[in-house]
């Protein structure tokens, strides 16, 4: 510490003068000698003022390095205790990545950042639900999506594509993943998930790092954010409960097929068959009250009332 | 769809229907009988509907002269190179095998409203108990002076879309360097309102990358024109300098015409064109006319149910009639479609009977990937159909959402072309 030094030279000082006194006390009288003696113990005096001083400067450096040491102690912990949850989770990778950092998996995809991935996946949610307690919705949920086989998640009714590639081989890795985040109709050229896709390579290893916590072993999904299953427009339960006129809907919908496919095929205009009634009554809502931007169902949906709504949620729902 | 070998059996059981249809209904005393006049978006989607609907309980018949139909619709984009022609051609073979719909494939040259019956060209007639006329429109005789109908050779329409569309595009390739284009537009209200603007975005795309030097002139009565500010935008962007467009302030609706001489008047000023695309003023297709059903130029209807106000047996539907807000546009005659279908299947078998409810969509393509569109939702009172609400794309949109609108455009085609042909 650079402080020591410069009280180890006023030690120093202090010293030579004392000598010096001593020196000359023979040639000197008594007064002088006493003279001497109190200028000898001034000196001590300011040595020792000044050696406390440096103390005292001494004691405020080591404290500011205690609490400089508090902070990287509270830090390491930190890291110990968010790579002990990561371990927890088993990954194809050796080594669990920590949240915050990005690490290359074996073929050097770089996962990004969960947090972010989760705000990107915000633009998923009107169809996928993924945390605990999702369920399959209009896309089906997402927990444990890494390392299942595409297409083969029971109870959910696949696009003729999606099925064959599963059958196919085709299984849901980061590689495979990220190429469909991509562009999912390169991939599955006849999937019914009407999604332009992810251009941005670090939206999709953000959204790849969130996706990523959900496949750990299914006792550990963590809680999704309350937002997530959280519908898209506060619809009171007297909506939700109308039940459709399949007739009446099924005259409505003669107006929806002059664009939307009746076989679920889609080529620019998403298939709106098969999805869940909620999902469908939820998605027409959010257009009536422009919550949805697209202009041309904006039109569509301002003049139907809720009993027609639902009516046509009730037809499509039902199509083969 | 496309002309396929299932689709070629079709057409070809249809043709066998043609000869003995008549009979056939003569024998049939006990179904009701429906007759569309044209197969086009109005009448093949209401031949369909109230044949899917009413599951055998109705007769249909559908008469339409051509075997392959062509839609207007997308015609545009076999100029501009985006779309070949045998992608907008649809054959009447699924309406006839899997929808028992008889397709006559004959020219309806009239009404005999109080026995019933629709004439035919090649002879003898059809009984109806309603009949829903479909027919297209035609084109007024002497409103561009020097052209007739004689002349579309040498100075297409391609209005109607087939061979009109291909005379026009072969034209258009055989332009000399730096030739000339001219089109004359038509005066309102003619059919699809983007459609001549829509055309001349496919054209300059087309002489951009043959013939960059070549000259685009529009003669136009009208001050304004649809999607004009969209357009004029795309002009400009894309096309920059190729595309002069002669509004009536000067003089762009005095116009003739000589065919033999390959000239266009503009208001005196006499231009030497390589291609003339004439676009005459448009009326209801003859049929509305020769059964005593029109007003003016366009057959009036009520919206509830498009019945003709003229004759309660009697839909009309499309570019023919006069309902009101609806722009004459395939989709609008789609939409109108099944408001008729519904409304005939009720008062021929009772089935129920919803509110008529209206939509339009047009989506134009300007250029690659630069699609645009222009909508609105209809609902009939007793006066006419009314708009209730609209929109339109916006200027300045980015390159992403216009290349969306055209993906969209070509869902939509699949989609309505599926919806009347099945």
């Amino acid at each position: 510490m650079a402080n020591n030094s410069g009280l180890f030279v006023s030690v120093l000082g202090g010293a030579a003068l004392v000598l010096g006194a001593a020196y000359g006390w023979t040639a000197r009288d008594f007064r002088s000698q006493e003279l001497v003696a109190l200028t000898d113990r001034l000196s001590q005096l300011e040595a020792s003022n000044t050696d406390l001083a440096e103390r005292v400067e001494q004691k405020a450096d080591l404290e500011e390095k205690i609490s400089e040491l508090e902070v990287s102690l509270a830090a390491a912990l930190e890291a110990v205790e968010a790579a002990k949850s990561a371990a927890a989770a088993p990954a194809p990778a050796p080594a669990a990545p920590e949240p915050d950092t990005i690490v290359a998996d074996a073929s050097g995809f770089q996962f990004g950042d969960p947090s972010r991935g989760e705000e990107v996946f915000a633009q998923c949610r009107s169809c996928h639900q993924i945390g605990q307690g999702a369920s399959d919705r209009i896309g089906p949920h997402l927990n444990g999506i890494f390392g299942r086989r595409a297409g083969a998640h029971d109870g959910f009714r696949y696009s003729d594509d999606m099925a064959m590639m599963g059958s196919d081989g085709l299984t849901w890795e980061i590689e495979t993943l990220n190429a469909y985040l991509e562009n999912p109709k390169a991939l599955v050229s006849r999937t019914r998930m009407n999604f332009a896709g992810l251009k941005d390579a670090q939206d999709r290893s953000d959204i790849l790092a969130y996706l990523r916590q959900f496949s750990a072993s299914p006792q550990n999904i963590p809680e999704a954010a309350p937002t997530a299953q959280a519908r898209e427009v506060d619809l009171s339960p007297e909506v939700l409960a109308i039940v459709g006129d399949t007739d009446y809907g099924e005259y409505l919908a003669s107006e929806c097929k002059t664009c939307h496919q009746q076989d679920g095929s889609d080529q620019g205009i998403p298939s709106i068959i098969q999805w869940p009634t909620e999902d469908f009554v939820v998605a027409m809502h959010a257009y009536k009250r422009q919550i949805r931007p697209h202009p041309v169902m904006q039109m569509m949906a301002s003049r139907l009332s809720d009993e027609e709504i639902a009516a046509l949620a009730a037809y499509f729902a039902q199509l083969e | 769809m496309k002309l396929n070998r299932r689709a070629f059996v079709g057409t070809g059981m249809a043709a066998a229907s043609t000869l003995s249809a008549p009979m056939v209904h003569a024998a049939s005393h006990g179904k009701p009988k429906v007759v569309v006049v044209g197969g086009g978006a109005g009448g093949a989607t209401a031949a369909r509907y109230i044949a899917k609907d009413s599951a055998g309980e109705i007769d249909v018949t559908l008469i339409e002269p051509t075997r392959t139909y062509y839609t207007c619709f997308f015609s545009n984009l076999y100029i501009g190179g985006f779309r070949d022609l045998n992608s907008i051609a649809h054959s009447y073979g699924k309406l006839a095998s899997e929808y028992g719909i008889n397709v006559v494939h004959d020219w309806a040259t009239g009404v005999d409203r109080d026995a019933k019956t629709v004439a035919l060209a090649g002879g003898g007639s059809v009984p109806y108990d309603r009949l829903i006329l479909s027919p297209g429109i035609d084109f007024i005789e002497g409103s561009v002076p020097g052209w007739d109908i004689s002349a579309q050779n040498a100075m297409p329409h391609a209005y109607k879309a087939g061979s009109q569309t291909e005379l026009l595009k072969a034209q258009i390739m055989a332009m000399p360097e730096g030739g000339t284009y001219v089109m004359v537009a038509p005066p309102n209200p003619y059919r699809c309102p983007p459609g001549p603007y829509e055309r001349i975005s496919m054209v300059a795309h087309l002489l951009k990358a043959n013939n960059p030097t070549a000259k685009i002139i529009i003669a136009d009565p009208k001050e304004k024109f649809s999607k004009q500010a969209l357009f004029e935008e795309g002009w400009q962007k894309h096309y920059t300098g190729m595309v002069e467009r002669i509004g009536p302030d000067f003089g762009g609706g005095n116009v003739t015409v000589d065919p033999a001489a390959m000239t266009v008047n503009i208001d005196g000023e006499v231009v030497n064109a390589d291609v003339v695309n004439v676009i005459p003023a448009q009326k209801a297709g003859l049929i509305c006319d020769a059964a005593g059903l029109t007003e003016g130029n366009w057959a009036p209807v009520d919206g509830h149910s498009m019945v003709s106000r003229l004759d309660e047996n009697i839909h009309i539907l499309g570019d023919a009639t006069n309902q009101g807000d609806m722009p004459k546009s395939g989709y609008s005659a789609n939409s109108q479609a099944k408001v008729a279908a519904m409304a005939v299947r009720g008062a021929l078998t009772g089935s129920r009977v919803f509110p008529a409810k209206f939509s339009n969509t047009c989506w134009s393509l300007i250029a690659t990937d630069d699609g645009v569109k222009v909508g609105a939702a209809y609902e009939p009172n007793d006066e006419k159909i009314a708009s209730v609400s609209s929109f339109v794309s916006q200027t300045g949109e980015d390159s992403a959402l216009r290349k969306a609108t055209y993906e969209e455009s070509i869902g939509w085609y699949e989609g309505i072309t599926t919806d009347m042909f099945g």
